[in-house]
């Protein structure tokens, strides 16, 4: 039998497989409710990836700890995360001893690598390597303790009844081996929580502030899922995509028995598959976009050709999912979800604007409703960005080798854009290159003709993925519906009633908004809301979304705690 | 908005933060017709933190010794100001989420003390009630704090709200009133006809009877364009909150040699400034967060207040502060008929309402009710015509 940990929770004792997250251990146990907000509603696991903060829990009394980014190794305490409960001291956490005036500040530690990549995922993982062969020394910063990123997320579990690796961990495995076998320093569990003129980063390393000023930087850290603004995403299981794949791929645990997919694109297929292979019933798929038809055939020629292995691969999820008999239901959305005495009943309707008249009753709802890049450190450097009409997003200004408007400063991958991983990967070796030749080291011929084919295979994936988001392109990509009750800011439970009633009073502005309503304020950091306020504020005021429409960029672009800023916390 | 909504007026106020607001919705409420303007962006009193300052500010008289004797003239002024806050709530039914549990300052080295001592002595002598308390006092009312506390001083006037919720409200209010209020739109001239003025925007031009410069740091140009100096400075500060906690910190807390102001909001988030500078962003008057003065200020809240360890920031920003020389400048420029500054000098959020009110009985040949001549801008005119005739 594989060895557990004991996790005592709320007065029972839990076993957690080690080096799973706290978050798959509770959820594996039927825990759903992780805390209570303010105003006493429920939350659970959302995002999965340390973005949006609600999975918050109490780990041996220290309050507020993301149950996602907590690897188990160790036995822990746990409570549910509860607003009200007294703050305690730890121990030695003063930074001085009994008595005596303040000691001064404790000067982070400043470091300058050559290059200093942010994100181990794909992309950056490749930039990291290609770079490191052409003679820079490289330091990669990435929030989660295992090197990946959420496309080669490693399985952190192993054991009997404990299904292998797959062929993409194995392939993220073999990129990180390679990484770190060519010389490239990767340091896990690193929170980069400010990005300062003209290029300096801060991150939180083991309880310690550390400042980092590169020669160069390459910013790769990826993209994070776009919330459903609709009644009950805000409930506890009721999580991302994402989310339920990172249990399944990281701690190889299901999100729940009864699943309901919903959003557009493909992640949702492979996510079907995953689950099923791992024992869940997945009610449907539910997807924006209407079925692919003759119209799209162009499109998936295209795809066939650009990347044959990519289109194998959704042809097998697809075929995965009709094997279980599990129905892929197009050109329709979710339109609510409300909590049950047997978990949660989901209303759908059609694009088209129709409510469907059956319920789906399922424990788990998993939205995928399209990415957001996660440009936050590149906006709060001010780097120039432009609005993409067409993904609804800020792309991040470049030219061809991944350099940003501001010298040295180097951006891939999914935070300026969609793109995905295996563009990212080429991607990587482009601006790996580049920011070798910028930094003086000249590449050797093979590395030179690696890049040339990488140039190729890019342009490869970028054709893939413009026919693949043809074929996906949904003709509702919001909930038709933006008002009433509905929580719009997860964090501070603002609803888009009150936007209304702000806009109502003359505000005109999304800065003017939030201080009005606290939209945006909370521990996200608006990363849910700020997308749909300045829709909502742009569109009134026949203006168009730009970088500047939006809220301005604040740091830090995530909570850190005030321990670790002064580096006087309880580990040190 | 392409163009003013107004082209004449009888009152144009130009700063629609505390100060402006106030001014405008009094003076509307008193029959004038008033049109607000407002540049938009780093506006002072958005970026203000809450707190309700009464005692004089340790950083003050360090930073800036040569104004101590200018801002002991403006003490006074203090307390009536916090009182005055409680009225305005009430008079305009609102809810700041006001709350008066005192002020500390704390002293951590016998030196320290022996400051407070002296500083308390003045402050009384000028009207102030204040208290001197010893380490066991010091830990029963505020057992929050950490070790090195051995003595404080309280201020039992002082106090915090919440500037969001003011701001809000306050504006809601003057718009009640009858202001207009046009956003995002800067005075680029100010022109004295005579009578009455010609204000030329980006949105155009104003015709208006009376004017007043509530513009903060914003004033200085916009007075030089009438010819008018007024040495109002920006001084950017850092702040930064946490995310919400349980009532844990009652007071508004300050330190007798270190800046820091602290105190926690009704909504229970910890909000940590008081004066660690934030930079000023190359070739701009916007100002941008310096992670040294995060850092720092947050190390000392942790040093001083020991449970705060583990709370979360969630955010920091950068705002304005504006210093002239210790004093506001209240009332009509010498000279320049019509034209009233209304710049209430350091802590001006504290100061906005009462000051607002005060400059608004100016405007309307009502008495205030207060010697007014230690806030005049005569001082100004006497150090503008020093400046000529040194050339």
């Amino acid at each position: 039998m594989t060895q557990t940990i004991p996790i005592e929770f709320e007065g029972t004792t839990l076993h957690a497989r080690p080096g799973e997250t706290l978050a798959a251990a509770l959820i594996a146990h039927g825990v759903q409710d992780f805390r209570t907000t303010v105003s006493g509603q429920p939350r659970g696991v959302f995002c999965g990836m340390g973005v949006c903060q609600d999975c918050l829990v109490e780990v041996d009394g220290v309050a507020n700890r993301r149950a996602c980014m907590t690897k188990v190794e160790k036995p822990l305490t746990v409570r549910r995360g509860a607003f009200g409960r007294p703050l305690t001291v730890p121990p030695s956490s003063s930074g001085a001893g009994a008595s005596g005036a303040f000691p001064g500040v404790r000067e982070p530690e400043i470091r300058e690598p050559e290059l200093l990549v942010i994100g181990a995922g794909p992309g950056g993982l490749s930039a990291a390597l290609f770079a490191r062969r052409a003679g820079i020394n490289v330091t990669v910063l990435d929030e989660r303790s295992h090197a990946g990123g959420q496309y080669y997320k490693q399985l952190g579990v192993s054991g009997q009844g404990v299904l292998p690796a797959d062929a993409q961990h194995r392939r993220g495995a073999a990129l990180i081996e390679a990484a770190l076998g060519a010389g490239v320093e990767i340091i896990a569990d690193a929170l980069v929580w400010g990005a300062f003129e003209p290029k300096e980063f801060i991150a939180t390393v083991r309880g310690r502030s550390v400042r980092f000023r590169p020669a160069a930087c390459i910013v790769a850290t990826g993209a994070y899922e776009r919330g459903w603004q609709v009644p009950g995403w805000t409930l506890p299981g009721v999580m991302t995509t994402g989310a339920a794949q990172t249990l399944w791929r990281t701690s190889r645990r299901l999100p729940g028995r009864r699943v309901l997919i919903a959003g557009n694109g493909p992640l949702n297929l492979q996510l079907a598959a995953e689950l099923l292979s791992g024992g869940a019933s997945v009610a449907a798929v539910v997807e924006a976009a209407p079925a692919p038809g003759l119209a799209s055939l162009g499109s998936l020629l295209t795809m066939g050709l650009a990347a044959p292995s990519l289109v194998a691969e959704g042809i097998g999820y697809q075929r995965a999912v009709k094997r279980h008999g599990v129905h892929v239901v197009n050109g329709t959305v979710i339109e609510a979800i409300e909590k049950t005495a047997g978990g949660l009943s989901v209303t759908l309707a059609r694009v088209s604007g129709e409510t469907l008249p059956q319920r789906i009753e399922v424990d788990v709802v998993c939205l995928g409703y399209g990415f957001e890049p996660a440009n936050e450190l590149l906006r709060a450097l001010g780097c120039a960005h432009d609005f993409d009409a067409r993904r609804r997003q800020l792309a991040t200004r470049r030219d061809d080798a991944g350099l940003t408007s501001i010298a040295g400063v180097y951006a891939l991958g999914d935070c300026t854009g969609l793109g995905g991983a295996k563009a990212a990967l080429a991607e990587g070796v482009v601006v790996g290159a580049a920011v070798a030749a910028m930094l003086g080291h000249a590449p050797a011929d093979s590395l030179l003709r690696e890049r040339a084919r990488a140039v190729d295979e890019l342009a490869r994936q970028r054709r893939f993925q413009q026919a693949l988001w043809n074929v996906y392109a949904s003709p509702l990509n919001a909930p038709k519906v933006r008002c009433g009750d509905t929580v719009v800011c997860r964090c501070e439970e603002v609803t888009f009633a009150q936007l209304d009633a702000a806009l109502d009073e003359g505000l005109s502005t999304a800065g003017a908004i939030k201080r009005r309503t606290r939209i945006g304020m909370g521990r996200c950091q608006g990363r849910y809301c700020a997308l749909v306020l300045d829709e909502i504020v742009c569109e009134r005021f026949g203006r168009s979304r730009d970088e500047m429409s939006g809220f301005a960029p604040r740091v830090p672009v995530k909570p850190v705690s005030i321990a670790d800023l002064s580096g006087h916390g309880s580990d040190s | 908005m392409n163009e003013l909504p107004r082209r004449r007026a009888d009152v144009a106020v130009i700063g629609a933060g505390i100060v402006g607001l106030c001014l405008a919705g009094l003076l509307a409420q008193r029959g004038r017709d008033v049109v607000l303007i407002d540049a938009g962006g780093s506006a002072a009193s958005t970026a203000n933190a809450g707190s309700l300052h009464v005692q004089m500010q340790s950083r003050f008289m360090r930073l800036f010794p040569e104004r101590v004797a200018g801002f002991e003239q403006q003490l006074p002024l203090y307390p009536k100001a916090v009182e005055y806050w409680r009225e305005f709530e009430r008079a305009i039914g609102g809810d700041f989420e006001m709350k008066v549990s005192g002020g500390l300052m704390i002293a951590e080295t016998p030196e320290q003390f022996e400051f407070l001592v002296i500083k308390s002595r003045r402050e009384r002598e000028l009207g102030l009630s204040v208290e001197l308390l010893e380490r066991a006092d010091l830990a029963r009312i505020a057992p929050y704090l950490g070790p090195a506390a051995l003595g404080a001083e309280l201020c039992a006037d002082e106090g915090k709200l919440n500037p969001l919720k003011c701001n809000a409200q306050v504006r809601a209010w003057a718009v009640r009133m009858g202001v207009t209020i046009v956003d995002r739109c800067k005075v680029e001239y100010l022109h004295a006809g005579h009578p009455g003025f010609t204000l030329t925007t980006i949105l155009g031009t104003l015709d208006a009877r009376q004017v007043a410069v509530a513009a903060g740091p914003g004033a200085r140009a916009l007075m030089n364009t009438a010819g008018a100096y007024l040495p109002v400075d920006p001084e950017p500060l850092h702040m930064n909150i946490t995310e919400a906690a349980p009532p844990l910190i009652l007071h508004l807390v300050q330190h007798a040699e270190r800046s820091i102001t602290l105190k926690q909001l009704a909504t229970g988030q910890v909000v940590i400034g008081g004066g660690w500078p934030a930079k000023l962003a190359p070739g701009s008057d916007y100002p941008v967060v310096d992670p040294a003065s995060m850092i720092g200020n947050v190390s000392l809240a942790q040093f001083m207040v020991p449970a705060l360890a583990q709370l979360q920031i969630i955010r920091t920003w950068a705002g304005l502060n504006s210093k002239v020389d210790g004093r506001g400048v209240l009332g009509e420029w010498p000279g320049v008929p019509d034209l009233y500054a209304a710049i209430p000098g350091d802590a001006g959020y504290t100061l906005g309402p009462l000051t607002a009110c005060l400059v608004a009985d100016l405007m309307t040949d009502r008495d205030p009710g207060v010697d007014m001549r230690p806030y005049s801008p005569m001082r100004l005119q006497h150090e503008t015509l020093r400046a000529m005739a040194a050339q």
